[in-house]
């Protein structure tokens, strides 16, 4: 392989795994927008509903990658492993809002997020405690395919990535520009009092943001087992660094800042591990992190500073 | 066990009570010093003196974190690095890690003890053993500086930026000691790291006299703690953490001490390194992730946040719970478990779910207790009928104590704004306005909502940069001052939306107000030398003069908590937090609003009196009859241009003001 | 009135009591027992071996206990966790605190473990001054037996770590001389977990490997935690060298194998015992495993038709499949039920320093041979074992037994 080609075929890595952080960093800037807490415990309801998906796609019969399908059983089976990963994920959401957020609204300070943060705890050590610490191997239906295009090679699975993503933020941005409980979210998100004032039911608002925010996780999350066929009770802790770094870098709370920080720090990922080396990654990330936040403290594409401080 | 504590309660309480409550926990102390001096006397058994050695380790590192979480408020989400760096820091300068070369460079540290020469089978090269004594205040040094490195970047940050920031200078160190072996020797851990020696005594691997560092150490911090929180630094936090705002605009340099809190905080963290480090005789990075930082975390939430015995206590009662508790629980599990023949029962090992059993402290400490074991606020005496009922007294101050108002007879005027634009991105706020207030005036400054009248004051104090223009103060140009500078300089505030401290008492909040013309550094709060202790005596003094002006209003309620004060109350706090710091020139954001119209003429009527006494006034007020008996002069904003200036009769019948207020055409409405 | 503070007063001091009255329980000591310890890391990412590795042990112990116990001793077992929740794996701290306890409990007078080395580092230098020897099954990093910092590890001066299976020192560079002469690999590179056992080894195998003329195109580190290794095996991928070699656990072994199998297919694979396991088998599965070299530090038990009759007494008893240290376990509870008979029957009384003095002249008939000890405590049966995965389907895929292929002894150096 040539020096540019190993170059571009990192682009490609890059892109991949920018569009999975993308998706998990969406999901988390939605609710950090409307309440402007940090949710800890959103990285490992992403973990957990990888287990439910593997969950979903056993109980249809298939077990390790040898189960390949095609055409309609394809589509069909994919359709119900995302449907059923996507409702659980952001049915545990709104349980978590409803039984430990709900009752510290309006508590200032960081009360709510040293909520979260127990309650990924707990959702942690209950898979480590019941499943236990082992990879599982992760059932997946889709065919290897892989293309060569000059010296890139690019497989199908990548195309499911990039398809799924994209497919679920164009939708994302439909519905909050478009529709009126997307009207309703954003204006919650400038001003919950004044948009209580303009009739919006708040607390359906925030039920919604956290549940659509948790049904991206699970998307994620599904996406990441067949991507890698493999899962485990760790992946919530750096995929969810990762994501949240993006989060931030794009600027909390702005759902374009999630896609562009996701994109940027997968990139910043294979191609710093390319040209530098895998082991300094993370301090790489965190120190443009760092970075941009010393030169444009609301991040990249950010709104004004939380107004709640 | 009721029946038997019935009686034993009955005659014991009021024994107790009649113990002065600082008497009570000056016995407290005594107690627990002497428990915790016997206790490896009491029990032999080396594990469980280890990891009582471990818990005052972590109660070290609860203290360290309550003072950059607890009493600066700000979101430290990666303290382990700070861990790591003390731990390190003994690691390389005492074991086998590091070995140069011998040359005649090294001589001179030979002769101090820091390095011996060691002879190996290729040449002579250098063996660093310097003194864990010696290492302790060093490493916390070396700590501190890390901390204001990694605090400084964050100084701008909102707090949920913050804590990923430092998040991530947690998740760096460890990585990097990983990726250092030749420093560190990696994942591998150091090797050979020296135990203390004490009067050429070796500790070697007795836990006894760990255990005994350990105390002194934890009460060393406990002392730190204390006597920081309860001086001018503490105070200066306590706003911070508060209201960052409002600290500002009362003269805390915010920047000075949010270093000063991460510097301290890392400190703690660095000699606590240094001493698991010396136990334990070995480093790896894994003993440093973000698992131990929101374990410390947990600790401090636990116990209280912003107590110092709370968190103490905390972690204490965490890590006895992780080692010895959960551990005798399982036991008694397992015993249980086949009394009744229960399978799951005999074989529940409660030590592995210990993380789960911190989630869910966590979040049932957050939903059902939010102070935690001890809480950092005291309870307050209910007040008696006669305190509780105030009436509006009109004629303003009597006897008003020395505001220390400079007597300004110099020529020209106090404030003098020319030519003032201040714009936020596309929005022109504030146009090419000129306003100047003499010396000894009260100025009103008026207009309809959003003309721009708390923009001006923003601008004046230090909160927005002005586009253009000049702000001149007695003379000299402020404009391009932070908050506290303008503050110095004698110019004080209220805020329109009260910026109170809410979580701090009254007394505490008007102090705060002094705290520019205070002096006590950390060193000498630290030392509380005589001169410390009587500028202490002192501003709570006059703090209480201050408060007195506001009569039966405040008086009483002066060690209750800012947040519990009626809106009017909160008020005349502000008022007075403004006083205390000695101003020139106030500057009242709406101060009657939300007063009836009793208070509204008592506290125009105080106005009136701290002009009379020299303070020279400047007002924003939207009570037009409150505008005429009080100013000098009015000046009137609208859409950030000033249309008007004069005597309050002139403004009231100039058409331009009148067409503001009660609207132009129709053709020309207002957004 | 029962208010809700007394209540709360009630409950703790209950609770305090009770875990006063619990500790304070003194051990039922009954005449003529003797205990053993057993240190391994049952919480975190390495629970699983870590039962395995106990099965071994208690396999041996039971068998004893069943028989009327050793010289009229029965045996009792006391159990530590050197694993903690924080640290999601072994915790140095912890191992260190197991140490403290073993040597308190005057009762203890042998033990088996660490598993890891991180723990034995720790372990060491308090149970050398408690006079109280451990064999461990698994523990290969070379540095704590080694005589350099025999100061640091051993201060009393007596070995203390003896080991059923040899070190890092050997298991590596064995494997290096493997690749060179019967794989006659030109280039390699080398990946590790990042952990203490991984760069150990991986350390070792590189340095032998550059000594014996294997070009190291390069050498990265892994993040066990991670999902994603697709950066570096694109990087490994173009700059084609003939083999992998992975220095590290199953954590990050799993992924490696798995995504490698994408990405570098022709490329041959390799590891250290890190990679030989049920764990490596359940989680990559075929056909991602086919065909990866993997050594264990220690002879090949499992085939060895004289071992037959063991492995199947513990599957019948624990309805598990043994793993290579659940053997170099059992052989070291072999070694110290050996001591202890030697100890009482020879009339002196059972105490741990005797225990320790008859334990590092042990000539014990195992399961991997006959077993002795050097002046270090190492063993002196110095045998690496080479395996690969080859897919039998006749036989369960995660059956470690069937699945892993022996090939033979890797090559010593000269």
């Amino acid at each position: 392989m040539s020096d540019y080609g190993v170059l571009l075929q990192q682009v490609v890595n890059g892109l991949s795994l920018g569009a999975m952080y993308a998706l998990l960093a969406l999901g988390f800037t939605l609710v950090y927008g409307i309440l402007e807490l940090i949710n800890f415990a959103h990285f490992n309801v992403f973990m957990v509903s990888s287990f439910v998906g593997m969950w979903a796609l056993e109980f249809l019969g298939i077990s390790g990658q040898s189960h390949v399908l095609t055409g309609l059983a394809l589509a069909g089976t994919l359709a119900f492993a995302f449907a059923v990963t996507m409702i659980a994920a952001g049915v545990l959401g709104v349980a978590i809002e409803r039984l430990s957020l709900r009752p510290l609204r309006g508590v200032r300070g960081t009360a709510a997020m040293i909520t979260t943060i127990g309650v990924s705890y707990i959702l942690f050590n209950v898979i480590l405690l019941t499943v236990g610490a082992g990879s599982e191997n992760y059932p997946n239906p889709l065919p290897v395919v892989r293309w060569q295009l000059g010296e890139v090679t690019l497989e199908l699975k990548e195309l499911l990535i990039w398809g799924v993503a994209v497919a679920l933020m164009v939708a994302l941005h439909f519905f909050v520009s478009r529709t009126r409980l997307g009207k309703a979210m954003r204006a919650t998100a400038q001003d919950a009092e004044a948009a209580r004032m303009m009739g919006v039911d708040v607390d359906r608002v925030i039920v919604t943001a956290f549940f659509l925010g948790s049904a991206l996780a699970g998307a994620a999350a599904l996406i990441f087992g067949l991507y890698y066929n493999y899962t485990s009770f760790i992946i919530g802790y750096t995929a969810g660094l990762r994501a949240f770094t993006a989060a931030v870098l794009g600027g909390i709370g702005s759902i374009p800042g999630a896609m562009v920080g996701g994109l940027l720090i997968g990139l910043i990922e294979t191609l710093g591990g390319q040209l530098i080396a895998v082991r300094w990654t993370d301090v790489i990330i965190f120190s443009i992190l760092v970075l941009v936040l010393v030169f444009v403290p609301t991040g990249l594409l950010g709104r004004s500073a939380p107004t709640k401080s | 066990m009721a029946e038997l504590e019935k009686p034993l309660i009955r005659i014991a309480a009021p024994l107790f009570a009649r113990i002065s409550p600082r008497l009570r926990a000056r016995l407290g102390i005594v107690l627990v010093t002497t428990a915790a001096l016997l206790f490896p006397l009491v029990n032999q058994n080396d594990a469980d003196i280890d990891s009582a050695a471990n818990a005052l380790a972590f109660a070290a590192l609860a203290l360290g974190l309550n003072i950059v979480v607890g009493f600066a408020g700000l979101l430290d989400l990666g303290y382990a690095a700070f861990f790591a760096i003390g731990a390190y820091a003994y690691g390389v300068a005492s074991s086998w890690q590091l070995q140069p070369q011998w040359s005649g460079f090294w001589e001179p540290f030979q002769w101090l003890d820091f390095v011996t020469r060691f002879h190996t089978a290729g040449a002579d090269v250098v063996h660093f053993q310097v003194s864990f004594w010696l290492m302790l205040p060093v490493a916390a040094a070396i700590a501190a500086f890390f901390g204001v490195l990694f605090g400084a970047p964050t100084l701008r940050l909102k707090g949920d930026y913050l804590a990923i920031v430092t998040l991530g200078f947690g998740e760096i160190v460890p990585i990097v000691a990983r990726n250092t072996p030749s420093v560190t020797n990696g994942a591998m851990g150091l090797n050979g790291v020296a135990a203390p020696q004490l009067f050429g005594y070796n500790f070697g691997v007795d836990a006894t006299p760990y255990y005994y560092v350990g105390v002194a150490l934890v009460a060393f911090l406990i002392l730190i703690s204390q006597r920081l929180k309860d001086s001018r630094i503490g105070r200066a936090w306590m706003a911070i953490r508060e209201d960052e705002i409002a600290a500002a605009a009362m003269g805390v340099d915010r920047v000075r001490f949010k270093l000063l809190a991460f510097a301290i905080g890392a400190a703690f963290a660095g000699a606590t390194g240094t001493f698991y480090v010396a136990k334990l005789q070995t480093a790896t990075p894994e003993m440093f992730m973000f698992p131990v930082s929101v374990m410390v975390l947990v600790m401090i939430v636990f116990g209280g946040i912003g107590s110092v015995w709370g968190v103490v206590v905390g972690a204490l009662v965490l890590q006895i719970l992780q080692s010895w508790f959960l551990e005798d629980l399982s036991q008694w599990l397992h015993a249980l478990g086949r009394l009744v023949n229960i399978d799951w029962l005999q074989r529940v090992e409660l030590a592995s779910s210990i993380e789960l059993i911190f989630g869910l402290i966590l979040v049932l400490m957050m939903l059902y207790r939010r102070e935690g074991l001890i809480p950092a606020s005291r309870p307050v005496p209910a007040l008696t009928v006669n305190e509780q009922t105030a009436q509006a007294v009109r004629g303003g101050f009597s006897g008003l104590p020395d505001l220390g108002a400079v007597d300004h007879d110099a020529q020209g005027p106090l404030l003098d704004i020319t030519d003032l634009t201040v714009r936020f991105g596309g929005l022109v706020a504030l146009r090419s306005v000129e306003l100047s207030v003499p010396a000894h005036a009260v100025v009103a400054v008026i207009g309809p909502n959003g003309s721009g009248k708390s923009t001006l004051f923003n601008a004046v104090t230090g909160f927005l940069p002005a586009h253009r223009g000049n702000i001149r103060f007695v003379g000299e140009e402020i404009g391009r001052l932070p908050p506290h500078a303008v503050l110095e300089r004698g110019i004080a505030r209220t805020f329109q939306n009260i910026r109170l401290f809410p979580n701090l008492t009254v007394a505490e909040n008007v102090m705060i107000g002094m705290h520019a013309r205070l002096d006590i550094g950390p060193l000498g709060a630290l030392l509380r030398l005589p001169k410390t202790r009587r500028e202490e005596a002192a501003s709570r003094e006059r703090a209480l003069e201050i408060l007195s002006l506001f009569g039966n209003r405040l008086l009483p309620r002066v060690d209750h908590l800012a947040a519990s004060l009626s809106y009017a109350n909160r008020r005349r706090t502000e008022i007075a937090r403004a006083l205390a710091s000695q101003p020139k020139l106030l500057l009242l954001d709406e101060p009657t609003a939300g007063m009836n119209p009793a208070e509204t003429l008592e506290l125009a009527d105080q106005i009136k009196s701290l002009n009379r006494f020299g303070l020279t006034i400047l007002l924003i007020e939207h009570k037009l009859d409150v505008v005429v008996s009080l100013a000098d002069k009015v000046v009137v904003l609208d859409h950030g241009e000033k249309i008007a200036e004069g005597t309050p009769d002139a403004v009231r019948r100039d058409e331009a003001v009148i067409g503001a207020y009660l609207g132009r055409s129709a053709a020309f409405a207002r957004v | 009135m029962l208010s809700r503070r007394s209540l709360i007063i009630h409950l703790s001091t209950t609770a305090l009591v009770g875990a006063v009255a619990v500790r304070a329980q003194p051990a039922a000591a009954t005449d003529k027992t003797a205990k053993i310890g057993i240190n391994l890391p049952f919480t975190g990412a390495d629970a699983h071996d870590a039962e395995l590795i106990k099965d071994g042990a208690m396999l041996a112990i039971d068998e004893a206990n069943a028989q009327g116990g050793v010289a009229g001793y029965k045996i009792e077992v006391l159990q530590l966790d050197d694993g903690t929740a924080t640290a999601g794996q072994y915790d140095p701290a912890q191992a260190a605190t197991n140490a403290r306890k073993m040597v308190s409990d005057k009762e203890v007078v042998a033990a088996i473990g660490p598993q890891m080395s991180g723990s034995g580092k720790a372990m060491s230098p308090i149970l050398s001054q408690g006079d109280l020897a451990t064999i461990t099954p698994s523990s290969t990093n070379p540095d704590i037996t080694d005589p350099k910092f025999a100061g640091q590890y051993r201060p009393k001066g007596k070995a203390i770590y003896f080991r059923t299976v040899t070190t890092d020192a050997f298991q590596g560079p064995n494997m290096a001389n493997f690749y060179a002469d019967t794989l006659k690999v030109n280039s390699v590179y080398v990946l590790d977990d990042s952990g203490a056992y991984g760069v150990g080894i991986s350390d070792t195998f590189q340095a032998q490997a550059e000594k014996r003329g294997i070009k190291v195109l390069g050498r990265d580190q892994l993040n066990p935690r991670e999902a994603d290794y697709t950066t570096t095996l694109t990087k490994i991928k173009s700059l084609n060298p003939d083999a992998l070699y992975y220095g590290g656990v199953a954590q990050a072994g799993v992924k490696v194998v798995k995504q490698s199998y994408d990405i570098i297919p022709k490329v041959l694979k390799g590891g250290g015992d890190g990679c030989y396991g049920a764990e490596i088998l359940r989680g990559a599965s075929f056909p991602a495993a086919e065909g990866w070299y993997a050594t264990i530090a220690a002879p090949n038990v499992l085939e060895n038709p004289e071992a037959a009759p063991t492995i199947e007494r513990f599957v019948k008893k624990y309805g598990l499949q043994p793993e290579n240290y659940s053997i170099t376990a059992y052989d070291a509870a072999l070694v110290i039920l050996d001591a202890i008979k030697r100890v009482a029957t020879s009339g002196k009384e059972v105490t741990r320093g005797a225990v320790r003095d008859a334990i590092q002249t042990a000539h014990v008939k195992t399961l991997q041979g006959e077993v002795t000890f050097d002046d270090n405590g190492d063993v002196q049966n110095r045998v690496i074992s080479v395996f690969r995965i080859v897919k039998d389907d006749k036989y369960p895929l995660d059956d470690v037994l069937h699945q892993y292929k022996y090939i033979g002894v890797a090559p010593q150096s000269s």
